[in-house]
């Protein structure tokens, strides 16, 4: 088959144009969507039920916070341009102005109202955490659409901190908007930034622009964050340009994606991962002598804690297991960052020296134990039992290192089967962590719940209360840092590193801003300059 | 009164294959570990956080008694809530249910057609470089593990060429209350790879025997009574050896179908693909009792439908079992 000649050029040339035109609307179209996969599962649409970074994360598109903390942890103005303490028990917020919700009604201070009543009397366990937040409010006030008075029980100075975990909804007419009503996609409106469009648990979220959003006009028109667990997964999803941003990615296979031309960001995460004692019992699960007889629990000697922690070489950690992408560490959060002490950074392994302390203990040989932790929950956990085994090894320490999976290993230290074992701390401040992992276990204020190995210390724990009564700003930082020092002495943790949170970010993207919390959000992505 | 008798027998058998699959279900999630702790958020909870979540999801009983609650909710056709996504359990399994039907169904048809091509390709020209060729790839294909075998796919076909996105599920439409992507040219390119990677193992088994078996019937009085009688080898391949050699094809077709709805865990899990097998594994690993009892009962149901079906196309291929039924 044959065409003439001139009409077969008229053919291709017709054919050129549209497919230019096309691939330039196209073009125009994507340029203002942006697709990442993200390893946040996403498993509810309301907001109030379950603390987990993996809701609020994506929920932050579509809810706004009253405060919210900025990359650096400093509380910023959201919903609430200003607030001030009226008295050492109540707090006047100052609402923005001329904020509207998704369906058009106002924001005012009604709402807030609402929301803290729905979080205080209206979701029933298991949607939990978020209690804790609203726990110290006695009572909360209206007086004008643009001011909240709220009464706290004693002085609650963190109550903008806390603030900036509850994410406001609109008050519903006909009573409490339930979870199902929520999952099932209606009445979803806040005053974010993106508006909900559709969502399937644990696959996809879809949403668009708001274009009366009351800051800065958000910068992409469309959003699909795809949920994508595996982490090979994501990494081929952005090698093969599939989606534009991909969080969590393994530091292992950082080189192969700036070969490929994708871009990556890392900040070191606000968080700690550290070794714990079982310091209650007499005999502590799993540590026997050399040859298997049970001893009196070693861990409760402060020089046998030392001794383990200096016998830590968390340069490999950092190094070999995290690839880098690690800071090793001698507290809570990074150091830099607010209430963290200047005078503690992790110390390159001192065998001889550790050796000597454990023989004033009164092990010169050493002794047996079991290590615990799980696998796969946090970067390089598994591996690290392993490293640790051997550096430990080297003070006469031998340890056997057990790697089960995350709820297994909840279970295990809930009760009380484990000697010594790997664990993870994180929050809004640093004082949450001092105060949960250090703190007296307490059932009723709730101090302590990560407390698991019963550390008790008076003198720590009336210096961190004092800390905790300050005022947000210096002070407290430096009380805090203060009473880090003060416990960190006493060796009841050893600390090991702080991962990094590793994203990786395609062309379209021009910068993407890194959260040491961890946050994966469209807002944090600005689009390439063309 | 004898098809009764089946039908009720079959029942009944079903019937206890669910009870014995729930309680080894409920016992073996409830020995793993405690869900509450995928719940609320470890790093913050109180302990009194942890009681009351473990309180109202009645963990706290003991477990004969929430068993018996479970099947009580069951008599009412409820599987509980999620834990974790807090939707109705048997609801989440539907959903996931058109995204595991089409990756399923694709690969199957393409692993009978094929693999029955290819057996019978390489049995007529027997001890040819082509029989030798499927006999060679269908042992490579069998022995690679799956998630090689995926990694694989997503390298030449993604990830060095481009030509197909590396995971995920494509754009869907709905008709008939569900999501079908393959209904959608984005959905079918996503759905190339998955496809392939579920299928190609099982062409090569189907193709080993169908080639196997034909071997078997050629040796056969029939078949070389039909040579002699002078039958094109087209029409004694066709005609007489096909529906003989169809039986354990067809055994295998049900079953590994089956496996698919359920256990296609890796290749979903390697290309993000959110069907039946994805959520069971999730669930598993997130103590999502609800969920995971759900999907055992449908992958339960799904085997024993499964091979009914099987069982009637015996009868409809063999005229042996029709006379003894």
């Amino acid at each position: 088959m044959k065409f003439p000649t001139c009409l077969r050029f008229t053919g291709i040339r017709t054919a050129a144009a549209m497919l230019a035109l096309f691939t330039a609307t196209a073009l125009a179209a994507a340029a203002q969507e942006l697709r990442v996969a993200t390893s946040y599962k996403l498993m509810t649409l309301d907001p109030h039920y379950s603390t987990l970074n993996e809701n609020s994360s994506l929920l932050s598109h579509i809810y706004e916070r009253l405060v919210y903390q900025d990359e650096h942890l400093n509380l910023q103005p959201g919903l609430a341009t200003s607030w001030r303490r009226l008295s050492d028990t109540s707090w006047e917020f100052k609402l923005r102005e001329n904020v509207r919700f998704h369906d058009g009604s106002p924001f005012t201070s009604d709402d807030v109202v609402y929301t803290i009543e729905r979080i205080r009397n209206f979701l029933k366990p298991p949607s939990g955490g978020f209690q804790a937040y609203t726990k110290g409010i006695a009572s909360v006030s209206a007086p004008d659409p643009l001011t909240v008075i709220i009464d706290t029980d004693g002085s609650q100075p963190t109550l903008p901190l806390s603030l900036s975990a509850i994410f406001i909804m609109h008050r519903d007419a006909s009573g409490f908007a339930t979870t199902e009503a929520l999952n099932a996609g209606t009445a979803l409106v806040g005053t974010g930034p993106y508006k909900f469009k559709s969502w399937r648990s644990g696959e996809i979220l879809e949403l668009t622009r708001n274009d009366d959003y009351w800051g800065d006009r958000p910068s992409w028109s469309e959003v699909k964050f795809r949920i994508v667990e595996s982490p090979a997964a994501r990494v081929a999803a952005l090698s093969t340009g599939d989606v534009d941003i991909a969080d969590f990615l393994p530091a292992r296979d950082v080189e192969a994606i700036k070969q490929r031309g994708a871009k990556v960001e890392s900040v070191p995460a606000a968080r700690l991962n550290f070794l714990q004692f079982e310091l209650a019992k007499e005999a502590a699960p799993g540590v026997t002598d050399k040859s298997g007889n049970t001893i009196p629990n070693p861990f409760r000697d402060q020089k046998v804690r030392q001794a383990l922690s200096m016998a830590i070489d968390r340069g490999i950690l950092v190094e070999k297991i995290l690839s880098g992408f690690g800071t090793a560490a001698a507290q809570f959060f990074p150091n830099g960052l607010a209430g963290t002490s200047s005078n503690l950074t992790a110390q390159p392994p001192r065998y001889d020296e550790a050796k000597a302390l454990l023989a004033e203990a009164g092990f010169p040989d050493g002794f047996k134990l079991v290590l615990n932790g799980p696998a796969g929950r946090y970067p390089g956990d598994g591996e690290t039992l392993q490293a640790v085994a051997q550096s430990w090894a080297r003070i006469g320490v031998s340890v056997q290192p057990v790697a089960v999976p995350f709820s297994v290993f909840n279970t295990k230290r809930g009760a009380g089967e484990y000697g010594v074992w790997y664990g993870g701390c994180s929050g809004e401040s640093v004082d949450v962590c001092l105060e949960a992992v250090l703190a007296s276990p307490d059932a009723e204020s709730g101090a302590g719940a990560l407390n698991y190995g019963q550390y008790r210390n008076p003198a720590f724990d009336e210096m961190l209360e004092k800390a905790r009564a300050l005022d947000v700003g210096p002070a407290r930082d430096k009380a805090l840092a203060d009473v880090t020092d003060f416990v960190m002495k006493d060796q009841p943790i050893a600390p090991l590193y702080h991962f990094h949170h590793i994203f990786g970010y395609g062309e379209r993207v021009g910068s993407y801003v890194m959260h040491p919390r961890g946050w994966t959000t469209a807002m944090q992505a600005s689009p390439a300059a063309k | 009164m004898a098809l009764l008798t089946t039908i009720t027998g079959r029942l009944s058998q079903a019937f206890l294959l669910l009870l014995v699959m729930s309680l080894i279900g409920f016992i073996g999630i409830h020995s793993v570990g405690n869900p509450v702790y995928n719940v609320v958020n470890i790093e913050t909870a109180t302990p009194e956080d942890i009681r009351r979540a473990t309180e109202l999801l009645g963990l706290d009983q003991p477990l004969w008694r929430q068993y018996v609650v479970f099947v009580q909710n069951l008599a009412t056709g409820s599987f509980g809530t999620s834990y974790i996504y807090h939707l109705p359990a048997f609801d989440l399994v539907l959903s996931k249910l058109p995204a595991t039907l089409e990756l399923a169904v694709g690969a199957i048809v393409i692993a009978t057609i094929a693999g029955t091509g290819l057996g019978l390709l390489a049995v007529t020209r027997p001890g040819t470089l082509i029989d030798r060729i499927v006999v060679t790839a269908t042992v490579f294909a069998l022995s690679v593990p799956s998630f090689w075998l995926s990694m694989m796919l997503i390298l030449a076909g993604a990830v060095m060429t481009g030509w197909f996105p590396p995971g995920g599920r494509g754009s869907t439409v709905e008709v008939l209350g569900g999501d079908w992507s393959f209904l959608t040219a984005d959905g079918l390119k996503h759905l190339v790879l998955p496809t392939l990677a579920l299928a190609i193992p099982n062409v090569a088994l189907i193709a080993r025997l169908a080639r196997a078996g034909t071997v078997e019937v050629k040796k056969t009085d029939f078949v070389r009574f039909c040579i002699a009688k002078g039958l094109s080898g087209r029409r004694i391949l066709f005609r007489h050896a096909l529906p003989n050699i169809s039986l354990p094809i067809i055994t295998i077709v049900g079953l590994q179908f089956g496996g698919m709805l359920a256990f296609a865990v890796v290749v979903e899990t390697i290309f993000a693909w959110p069907g039946v097998g994805k959520l069971l594994i999730d669930s598993i690993q997130l103590l999502d009792r609800p969920v995971v009892m759900a999907t055992l009962t449908f992958i339960s149901i799904a085997f024993v439908a499964l091979n009914a079906l099987v069982d009637l196309l015996y009868a409809v291929l063999d005229p042996r079992v029709r006379i003894s039924a």
